[in-house]
């Protein structure tokens, strides 16, 4: 049935003892880094999880904790796909950037003290842990149980996504500080905005898609169960059996995930490369309509291919993911981002690298997906290929995008500076590191098919059995690099000392004109006036490269732009009314 | 004030998730047709507005993905449609007097008339109630006829698209129940402001029950 309310009493997470004060805490921060602390632990067991996958692939028979207890093999491997999936694409992908980051930043990037809706963002947060608790149940329940909790925590998890979208779309249209104009919002906010908003349709439909799944299994109603259905199944999945059903599950909603996980990190990723580079987001306009496109695209192509086409999901990932949803709009996007780089005085921080590193895999990940958007040539790969196009772009490229902003946003959220040497060595490490993993796995792809053609069978099998092999070390090596950066997190939050400065990064957005770590009401002292856009980087007529927003325009400036008429433009001082 | 606060947005998320009408306005804003300005202190009403409207959208969109599905469903063989019992005609009329009698009490307290407002208001919060019953009704004589929920597609989408809607009502009702017994005075809520926001999703429920009905009348 429609559990989609039952977020009103969802807090069943951690003990009551402990952590009480911060269970009934609605303070938008406090949300915003218990979503980051969810993440981290989402994070590490997703890890866990594909190093299990990888050992068994190239060694079947070593003991595997997770495996042995647990029923027979086929079905616990892709119950374990699922719970990675699931980890992965609902908590790190989906929840981290939108609800963790955006809970915290949001309401402080636009100047205001608190999200409009508090409660309603503490319930959907609360929401969110017991749907990932119920999700990790799952995997430990017999196989027909398992599927039918698994379906009843997204359901939850949609209802609580809803609830956090609503909440932070109403925010940013009412609740900016004076003079914060839609140009004025800084490139983060308007992701975050217009991901809620995207999130809003999408979610909606998934709770419908959940509420039939519900239904199919619990009441026995026949939705999914018709026949067109599994026909339209990729041929490794159309095995009949639970593992098909697991598999199922998991594409049918992550490929709506896609586009909801992707569009926060183009917009830290803009952020960050300005910041760094010194510049203003080149074609600022054009990346605001941009990131409206891929929202726009995402939701007609995913919803023409849920609904129209038969809920085919390989075809439905794979066409939508590039060809369709993300082509021209990315491509407007790397365009701005070289724009941005180009002749700019480029400052590598570990943050800048983390960016960087999101646009060399963004750029990768996107070439395999034009292979894959041509149906002929999807049909010469395998799911190899898939997983190695999908986790680049996807999977890898938004977790360097959150790495970046939380090398980038650390100083403020808790008000010291991680370990840049440290950052650095990880960054390289795993840059790397998914490199080695995920390349070969396009290989992989590649060869398994051409072993089926008459060339030469044995030496492309034995190549096979080698690049798994490699994979596998790479992504015990990838894994283990891991462990510097949790050093690095966890020595800067044991280490006393707090950064002195509250704006370590000269970067130009309101949350930086604040303490380190900001006070509870954010703007204390008066809701703050914004006199300009989020990027004025190395302006004329300012001693500072950077010119904060709540800067009222200073004499000089007032001066040089009477004298040149062409700036008329911009007219820096006045204050627009508020748009609705 | 914090108490109050959670209070209200509790009861917002019965709205916007379970069911709907936002109704928590500011101090102030008592005109409550369309006072939209923004108030420099206290949250302005504008939120609710807007909180409103896209969870209108938002729910709007979920019945659009059941409706699809069943759009889809329809046209295979096995298409059994189920022949609605003639309470629901009754139960029809008596949703969409209950969205007359709710324009009726905003109108007594657009004129400051609370006990005229109080009384229809009640009217509406029970017709609101004796719709759900009908609905129950409904339920049980087709249950009577052995028409089940998995017992072809089209019983089944009956099933869900009326417990679908009739989830969104509990929540409806639950925000009239929350206007009337709300002790406006003593909160920074305006009354007239609450009774607006409801009305949207009320309203807006009745005119998707049309919308259902339209959609699973089988014709003859």
């Amino acid at each position: 049935m429609v559990t989609y309310d039952s977020g009103a009493n969802a807090p069943e997470a951690p003990q009551p003892g402990f952590l009480r004060r911060l269970l009934f805490h609605t303070g938008h921060k406090a949300i915003g880094l218990q979503y980051l602390w969810l993440a981290l632990f989402s994070v590490f067991i997703g890890m866990i999880t594909s190093l299990v996958m990888r050992i068994h692939l190239v060694w079947p028979g070593a003991p595997m904790p997770l495996f042995s207890g647990f029923g027979n093999m086929p079905e616990r491997y892709a119950a374990l796909t699922l719970l990675h999936g699931s980890l992965m694409v609902f908590v790190v992908l989906t929840a981290a950037p939108q609800a963790g980051l955006g809970s915290y930043l949001l309401p402080i990037q636009i100047g205001a003290r608190e999200l409009a809706f508090p409660t309603l963002n503490m319930l959907a947060f609360w929401a969110t842990v017991a749907s990932v608790l119920g999700i990790t149940a799952a995997f430990f329940l017999q196989p027909e149980a398992g599927i039918t909790l698994w379906a009843a925590c997204v359901a939850l998890f949609c209802a609580a996504s809803l609830a956090s979208a609503l909440n932070f779309s109403v925010t940013t249209i009412d609740l900016r500080a004076k003079g914060m104009t839609l140009p004025r919002l800084p490139i983060t906010v308007w992701a975050w905005f217009l991901n809620a908003i995207l999130g809003m349709l999408i979610f909606s439909i998934l709770l419908a898609a959940c509420v039939y799944l519900l239904t199919d299994r619990i009441l026995g109603t026949h939705f999914f169960s018709a026949a067109g259905f599994l026909s339209g199944m990729p041929q490794s999945s159309r095995q009949p059996g639970f593992p098909a059903v697991w598999h199922r599950l998991f594409w049918f909603f992550a490929q709506a995930q896609v586009y909801v996980a992707m569009l926060p990190c183009f917009g830290i990723t803009t952020h960050l490369l300005s910041t760094f580079s010194r510049k203003p987001v080149w074609a600022h306009r054009a990346v605001v309509l941009a990131l409206c496109g891929v929202g726009l695209f995402g939701f007609c192509v995913w919803g023409q291919h849920m609904f129209a086409s038969g809920m085919n999901p390989y075809s439905g990932l794979v066409f939508s993911l590039l060809a369709a949803s993300l082509g021209l709009p990315a491509s407007i996007l790397v365009l701005s981002w070289f724009g941005t780089l180009w002749n700019a005085k480029i400052r590598l921080t570990t943050a800048m690298l983390f960016a960087l590193g999101f646009v060399s895999l963004f750029l990768t990940g996107g070439l395999s997906g034009l292979i894959l958007a041509r149906h002929d040539l999807t049909a010469a790969v395998n799911d190899d290929f898939i997983t190695g196009h999908f986790h680049l772009v996807m999977g890898v490229a938004a977790t360097f995008a959150m790495l970046g902003a939380l090398f980038f946003w650390f100083p403020k959220m808790l008000g010291r500076r991680l370990d840049e040497r440290l950052g650095k060595i990880h960054f390289w490490l795993t840059f790397a590191g998914v490199y080695c993993v995920f390349m070969p796995m396009h290989w992989l792809g590649l060869i398994s098919h051409s072993r089926i053609s008459p060339g030469t069978p044995l030496a492309a099998i034995a190549a096979g059995s080698f690049l798994r092999y490699f994979t596998t070390v790479a992504t015990l090596v990838t894994i283990a690099a891991q462990v510097l950066f949790l050093i690095n997190f966890v020595g800067t939050l044991l280490r006393r000392k707090k950064a002195a400065q509250e704006n370590p990064w000269r970067a130009a957005t309101l949350e930086w004109s604040l303490p380190s770590p900001p006070a509870l009401e954010n703007f204390a002292a008066g809701e703050p006036t914004v006199y300009r856009g989020a990027y004025e980087f190395s302006a004329p007529h300012f001693e500072e490269d950077f010119v904060p927003q709540h800067l009222p325009p200073a004499a000089s400036e007032l001066r040089a732009q009477s004298q040149t008429t062409r700036g008329a433009s911009v007219p820096r001082t006045t204050l627009p009314a508020e748009t609705g | 004030m914090p108490g109050i606060r959670e209070i209200q947005e509790i009861e917002i998320i019965i709205e916007d998730i379970g069911g709907g009408g936002g109704n928590e306005p500011p101090a102030g804003g008592d005109e409550g047709d369309g006072d939209k300005r923004r108030r420099p202190g206290p949250p302005s009403s504008r939120r609710y507005y807007i909180a409103i409207t896209l969870g209108i959208v938002s729910i709007f969109m979920f019945f659009m993905a059941l409706t699809s599905a069943f759009l889809v469903r329809r046209t295979a063989n096995d298409w059994v449609p189920v022949h609605l019992p003639m309470v629901i005609w009754l139960n029809t009329v008596i949703l969409l007097a209950s969205s007359a009698t709710l324009e009726l009490a905003r109108r007594r307290l657009a004129i400051a008339d609370l006990d005229g407002f109080r009384t229809f208001w009640r009217a509406t919060t029970a017709l609101g109630i004796f719709f759900l019953a009908g609905q129950l009704v409904v339920w049980h004589q087709l249950a009577k006829q052995g028409i089940y929920v998995a017992v072809n597609p089209a019983s089944s989408f009956f099933y869900i698209f009326t417990a679908a809607h009739g989830l969104h009502i509990v929540g409806g009702v639950a925000a009239l129940l929350y206007v009337l017994f709300r002790a406006f005075e003593k909160t920074s809520i305006s009354r007239a402001l609450a009774a607006e926001i409801t009305s949207y999703y009320w309203h807006f429920m009745d005119g998707l029950w049309l919308f259902l009905l339209a959609l699973l009348y089988p014709g003859k």
